[in-house]
C-alpha cells in the first residue's frame, strides 16, 4: 500500500483550519506546528498574484532526513516518512538535511508530521484532510491521488494556464501532491530540491567501507600478532643464547 | 628531560630498566586512551545501525560530549604537565634521518616480530613517528570538525553537515585503525610495561632504540660526571678552609 496526500493550491482558501486540527488531534507542544499557512505575493506592481503557502512535510520518497537518519527513528513506510520519537537521539541531522526545511526540535527530540500514522491505521483520515472546508486537501492511494491531482490540474487551466501537477518527481516523487496554479518557482518551492549527494557517499559507501576495514584489520591484526609474538619471542631467545651471557632477559617479566 | 612533578631514576640502580614515560606522559596516555575509546563507542551507534538502540535518547550524545571535553584537555594537560616532553613528541614525530627511512623499507619484518637487525631507532622508531604524526593531524581534524558539528548544530546547511561529518567519520576511522596497530604492536612487543611502571627492560630498548639508549647512558654518564666534579671540588674546598 502506498498511500498520498493532494494538495491543491488553487483550492486552498488559507483558514488555517488544518493548522488547528493537526496541532489539536495531534496534541503538539504550544510551539510547535506541522503545517504554516502564510500568504504570498508574486509579480512587479501592478502585475501581482497571490497565493498561499501551506508549509508541510511533503514526505519525499527520496527523503534526506531518512537518509540521515542515524538511528532509524526516521523510516519509510507506506510511502510516507514516519517518526519514532522515542529512538531519536537528537542529533539534529534530519533538521540540516531537510530541503523543505520541516523537521523541528521539541523537547530535545525531532518531531515533524508522520502523517496521522495512528489515525490511518485505526481507519481514519489524517486530522488535516478531515477538516478541510474546501476540498484542497484527500488522502488516499496514491494512484487514485495522482489521478484526481492530473483532473483537476487540466479543468484549472481555463483560470491558470501554468497550472501543474508538483511532487511525481521532485525527490524520488512526493508523498504530497501538489496542484499548483503557476511554476513551482513562482511559490517558493525548488523545482528540483536538493538532496546533497555526499549524504549518499557517506551513509551508502564511506561507512560500510570503514566498518568493514575496522573488521578486517581486528581480524588480520589478531592472527599476525599469534605469529609476530611467537618470532619475537624466538628472537629474544636466540639472541638470549648466542651472547650476552650474564645479561638475562627481563622481557617476560610482568610487571 | 626533566619532569618536575614526579621523579624516577632515568635508569634503575641495576642498570636493568629505562625510563621510557614520565608520569605525566602516562597519565596523559591514559586519559587519551579512556576517552578516545569512550568516543568510539558513543559514536558508533551513529553509524551502525545494529547499535543504533543504544542512541536513542541522547544519552550516548551527552556521554560523547563529556568524553570529548577529555579528549580536547589533552593538548593543554600535555603543555602545562610536560611541556618538554611535547615538544619533544611533536618534533621527533615530524623529522625523519636516513636509519629512520630504511627502517622503514624494512618495516614488513619488524611488523612480524623481528626487532633485531633493524636499522639502529632514537627514542621512537620510524613507524611510532609515522604513527604520532597521523595521531596529531587525524586527532585535530576529528576534533576541529567534531566541535565545528557541536557549536553550529541545527542551523547548518545540508551540504556543510555533510562534509563535515564525513571528516569526522573518515579522521575517526584512521584514528581506529591506528589504534589497532597500537595495540598489535603493544601485545607483539610486550610493551604495556611501559605505560604501567614507565620503564622497560634495558635489553628490549637496546634493540629497539640503540640510539636513544645510547642518548640516554650518555646523559647519564655526563651527569655523574658532572656530579663528581662539584663533589670532588667541595672537597677541595673543604679541605682549602680546613687548613687555612
Amino acid at each position: 500500500m502506498s498511500s498520498s496526500f493532494l494538495l491543491d493550491l488553487t483550492a486552498c482558501i488559507g483558514c488555517d483550519g488544518c493548522t488547528v486540527a493537526c496541532k489539536t488531534g495531534n496534541e503538539l507542544p504550544q510551539d510547535v506546528s506541522y503545517i504554516r499557512i502564510s500568504e504570498r505575493v508574486s509579480g512587479t506592481f501592478p502585475n501581482l498574484v497571490g497565493s498561499i503557502d501551506n508549509h508541510r512535510c511533503l514526505h519525499c520518497a527520496d527523503a534526506a532526513c531518512v537518509n540521515v537518519c542515524p538511528t532509524g527513528a526516521l523510516f519509510q513506510e507506506d510511502g510516507l516518512t514516519r517518526l519514532n520519537a522515542s529512538a531519536c537521539s537528537g542529533c539534529q541531522y534530519c533538521v540540516q538535511a531537510c530541503p523543505f526545511d520541516v523537521p523541528v526540535m521539541a523537547n530535545g527530540v525531532a518531531t515533524k508530521c508522520d502523517g496521522c500514522r495512528d489515525v490511518v491505521r485505526a481507519g481514519g483520515t489524517p486530522w488535516c484532510v478531515t477538516t478541510c472546508p474546501s476540498n484542497a486537501l484527500m488522502f488516499g492511494e496514491r494512484a487514485d491521488i495522482a489521478a484526481e491531482a492530473h483532473a483537476r490540474a487540466t479543468t484549472m487551466r481555463a483560470k491558470y494556464p501554468n497550472g501543474q501537477v508538483y511532487g511525481e518527481s521532485q525527490a524520488g516523487g512526493l508523498g504530497v501532491l501538489l496542484v499548483l496554479p503557476d511554476d513551482p518557482e513562482q511559490l517558493g518551492l525548488p523545482r528540483d530540491p536538493d538532496i546533497p549527494r555526499v549524504t549518499e557517499a557517506w551513509q551508502d559507501f564511506a561507512q560500510p567501507i570503514g566498518l568493514g576495514a575496522i573488521g578486517v584489520s581486528v581480524l588480520g591484526a589478531g592472527v599476525a600478532a599469534v605469529i609476530a609474538r611467537r618470532n619475537h619471542m624466538n628472537e629474544m631467545r636466540a639472541l638470549e643464547e648466542a651472547g650476552a651471557g650474564a645479561e638475562g632477559n627481563d622481557d617476560e617479566v610482568t610487571p | 628531560m626533566s619532569d618536575t612533578t614526579f621523579k624516577q631514576p632515568v635508569i634503575t640502580e641495576d642498570g636493568e630498566r629505562i625510563l621510557r614515560y614520565r608520569p605525566a606522559q602516562r597519565y596523559i596516555h591514559l586519559l587519551v586512551a579512556v576517552t578516545f575509546v569512550a568516543l568510539f563507542l558513543t559514536g558508533l551507534p551513529l553509524i551502525f545501525e545494529p547499535l543504533s538502540f543504544l542512541a536513542a535518547g541522547g544519552y550516548s550524545r551527552i556521554l560523547h560530549r563529556v568524553a570529548a571535553v577529555g579528549f580536547m584537555a589533552v593538548p593543554i594537560l600535555y603543555f602545562l604537565f610536560d611541556r618538554e616532553g611535547m615538544k619533544e613528541l611533536i618534533k621527533e614525530s615530524f623529522t625523519y634521518d636516513k636509519d629512520d627511512l630504511r627502517w622503514l623499507t624494512h618495516m614488513g619484518r619488524y611488523f612480524l616480530g623481528n626487532a633485531s637487525d633493524m636499522p639502529p631507532q632514537g627514542r621512537l622508531n620510524a613507524g611510532q613517528k609515522l604513527h604520532h604524526a597521523a595521531v596529531i593531524i587525524l586527532g585535530t581534524s576529528v576534533v576541529f570538525s567534531g566541535v565545528f558539528a557541536w557549536i553550529s548544530a541545527g542551523t547548518m546547511s545540508d551540504t556543510l553537515l555533510s562534509w563535515t561529518m564525513l571528516v569526522h567519520n573518515v579522521s575517526m576511522l584512521g584514528l581506529v585503525l591506528l589504534l589497532i596497530g597500537h595495540i598489535y604492536f603493544t601485545v607483539v612487543y610486550k610493551a604495556l610495561t611501559s605505560m604501567h611502571t614507565g620503564y622497560v627492560p634495558t635489553v628490549d630498548a637496546r634493540i629497539e632504540h640503540s640510539k636513544w639508549v645510547a642518548e640516554v647512558e650518555a646523559a647519564e654518564a655526563e651527569a655523574r660526571a658532572a656530579q663528581e666534579r662539584l663533589e670532588e671540588a667541595r672537597r677541595r674546598a673543604a679541605q682549602e678552609t680546613g687548613q687555612g
